[in-house]
């Protein structure tokens, strides 16, 4: 029988993180509780968006060409920009200042920059809603007529962008305080990862002001129409895809260690590079983005499709090194079986079952995303259902139930409450990813079929397969079952953050610090064969990908599209 | 001064981005000025950084 033996925390104990934010000052709080609000709006707001799509996507809804645009417009405006976004800059923000044990420094600058955040995303709703839709990419071609809305939209993502840069700089300058003060020589692995994190949010800042300040002037009558949007938007949207990822993994790091009191046993300094191969692997994974120009040479097109294949790489190196730890630490507490150790992670913390099932629907994201980023495949699928198909995944089950994680730690320590029904909502995670699974099935099979990407009304005068509506229509149902289980987990955030009532029990932790065995006296292999199960997966997916394209009687090669 | 792990960690990530503006500043034909524009942003902001870490070094109080 497997079996582990773990000091439960006891009631009202609090770790490192949690003690430091509860002692943060008043005006911090405020700040950090202003933005944990704006965010959550985000992402309610990108939540009901997107469930009213889906539902119109299979059939149960109609509406109007412009009215649908304008609802997936809210939708990837409000989730991918202004939720992911404002969740970002506050956990750099909130975890530097536990980092320095004093607070955030540059304070002012850090109000601006929230001032400036909200002020976008107030912009961005309000065109989004009331101006020509444009999507979440902005193309001002769909509004080559209508230069205030390009122009407003532009304004939105660049208020957003200096407001990312100018609580950067607060994050960067928070950390910095205790080498200042000579209390710290050298970063912990959190701050350098917050460090190379507030770095890499100044960088996005940059590739979205290159992306968007060209329509802001051309809507002033400043400058030419920016026709170069659709590269422009490549750029920003490469950074896009790690910056939150970047994000995931440091919050693993820092839950891990809450959660169980592990550290990495591999060592500070091998965590440190692992955080900075984020940032080398950046630029050069940036070129099968361009896959769909049809202008690129064959010879990019072979550097770009050798050099994307580590484009997963420090993100699989970070789930190894988090895996190991805590394989390590729980057989050193006695911990026995090939999977058996799981057992002992406090599932009954909801922060933990929401960080569990996010490794899951990571696994699951990185596995298709490898099969679209083929050079061969990228073409044919990039504008079909294939892209939402796999990328919810990412958005919904790995960052979004990452940084629900982070907030059922974080709130009740920031404002004394406490986390509503945590038996309750360590539930929806497991209901989440099986919504995100017939979702994600039912796309992906629909991209392979042709189903197209952002066309509503896919009955093609009767002539469409007649698969498509019955495979859109199981979209539509897997929307429903995350998107409500989903709410069930915001409306607990929300419920906690507006809790004023200190409660004695608290979310259950385990401790794994000191195990009697000693760490490393047994192997841990499961994070290892977690990555090579993987890589087999992807070989899998993509030479089954290559045959049902093949065996497609008619193939349609889409182009110029950002995915 | 020594060079701790933080500093070249910086550095390399500097010498990357700069590297990859680079080849897109010098070969035109690839057609994407907006690479250099952002990777050499990134780069003179990660030189930056390398310089403040280099300073925070030298402010510090030694213990």
């Amino acid at each position: 029988m497997d079996s582990i033996s773990t000091s439960v925390a006891r009631v009202g104990s609090r770790s490192r993180l949690t003690a430091r934010v509860a002692a943060l000052p008043g005006t911090d709080k405020a700040l950090l509780a202003l933005l944990f609000g704006a965010a959550l709006l985000a992402l309610v707001l990108g939540l009901v968006g997107g469930f009213v799509t889906a539902l119109a996507r299979a059939g149960a809804l109609a509406f109007f060409p412009d009215d649908a645009y304008r609802l997936l417009t809210l939708h990837g405006v409000s989730v991918f920009f202004y939720w992911l976004y404002l969740i970002q800059a506050v956990l750099m923000l909130v975890l530097a200042a536990a980092e320095n044990g004093r607070g955030l420094a540059l304070r002012p600058l850090a109000w601006t920059g929230a001032t400036l955040m909200l002020a976008g995303f107030g912009a961005s709703e309000w065109i989004s809603a009331t101006g020509t839709p444009l999507l979440y990419d902005g193309s001002p071609e769909l509004a080559a007529d209508d230069p205030r809305s390009v122009g407003f939209f532009a304004l939105g993502y660049l208020l957003l962008s200096a407001g990312l840069v100018a609580s950067a700089v607060s994050g960067i300058a928070t950390v910095l305080q205790p080498r200042l003060r000579g209390e710290a020589s050298e970063f912990t692995s959190i701050g350098f990862a917050l460090f190379a994190w507030a770095g890499f949010l100044v960088v996005s800042a940059i590739a979205a002001t290159n992306a968007f300040l060209p329509g802001l002037l051309w809507s002033l009558g400043a400058g030419p129409f920016p026709a170069d949007h659709g590269t422009e938007w490549h750029i920003l949207f490469h950074n896009l895809h790690y910056l939150p990822l970047m994000a995931t993994v440091l919050v693993w790091y820092v839950l891990s260690e809450q959660l169980t009191g592990v550290k990495s046993i591999h060592g500070a300094r091998l965590s440190k590079i692992v955080f900075a191969a984020y940032l080398v692997f950046v630029p050069p994974t940036s070129l099968y983005h361009m896959f769909l120009e049809p202008n690129l040479s064959e010879s990019v097109r072979v550097i770009g499709s050798l050099l994307s294949l580590f484009v997963s790489v420090p993100t699989l190196a970070a789930f190894a090194i988090i895996v190991s730890s805590l394989e390590a630490s729980a057989r050193a507490h006695g911990a026995t079986g090939f999977f058996g150790w799981m057992r002992g992670l406090p599932w009954r913390n909801p922060a933990m079952a929401n960080m569990g099932w996010a490794v899951v629907n990571m696994m699951l994201g990185i596995t298709f995303a490898f099969v679209l980023i083929q050079e061969k495949l990228a073409p044919m699928l990039s504008d079909t259902f294939f892209v939402p198909g796999y990328f919810h995944f990412f958005a919904v089950g790995v960052l979004t139930q990452t940084f629900l994680a982070a907030l059922m730690v974080i709130l009740p320590a920031l404002g004394g409450g406490t986390l509503w029904r945590p038996e309750l909502l360590r539930c929806m995670p497991a209901l989440v990813t099986i919504g995100l699974l017939v979702f994600g099935a039912a796309g992906i099979a629909a991209g392979f079929m042709g189903v197209p990407r952002r066309v509503f009304d896919i009955g093609y005068d009767g002539i469409a397969p007649a698969a498509w509506p019955v495979l859109m229509a199981l979209v539509g149902i897997g929307a429903t079952i995350f998107a409500i289980a989903l709410s069930v987990s915001v409306y607990g955030v929300v419920r906690t953050m507006l809790s004023l009532r200190p409660s004695l029990e608290q979310a259950p932790v385990v401790d794994w610090r000191t195990g009697s065995r000693g760490v490393g006296a047994a192997p841990a292999w499961t994070g290892p064969l977690s990555v090579a199960a993987l890589v087999a997966a992807m070989y899998v997916f993509t030479i089954v990908a290559f045959q049902l394209i093949q065996s497609s009687p008619i193939i349609a090669i889409g182009g110029g599209h950002g995915h | 001064m020594k060079m701790n792990e933080e500093l070249w960690l910086v550095v390399v990530i500097a010498a990357v981005w700069a590297v990859l503006a680079a080849v897109y500043a010098l070969i035109p034909s690839l057609g994407m000025p907006g690479y250099v524009r952002v990777w050499g942003g990134g780069a003179v902001l990660f030189l930056i950084l390398a310089g403040v870490l280099v300073a925070v070094s030298r402010k510090a109080p030694r213990g």
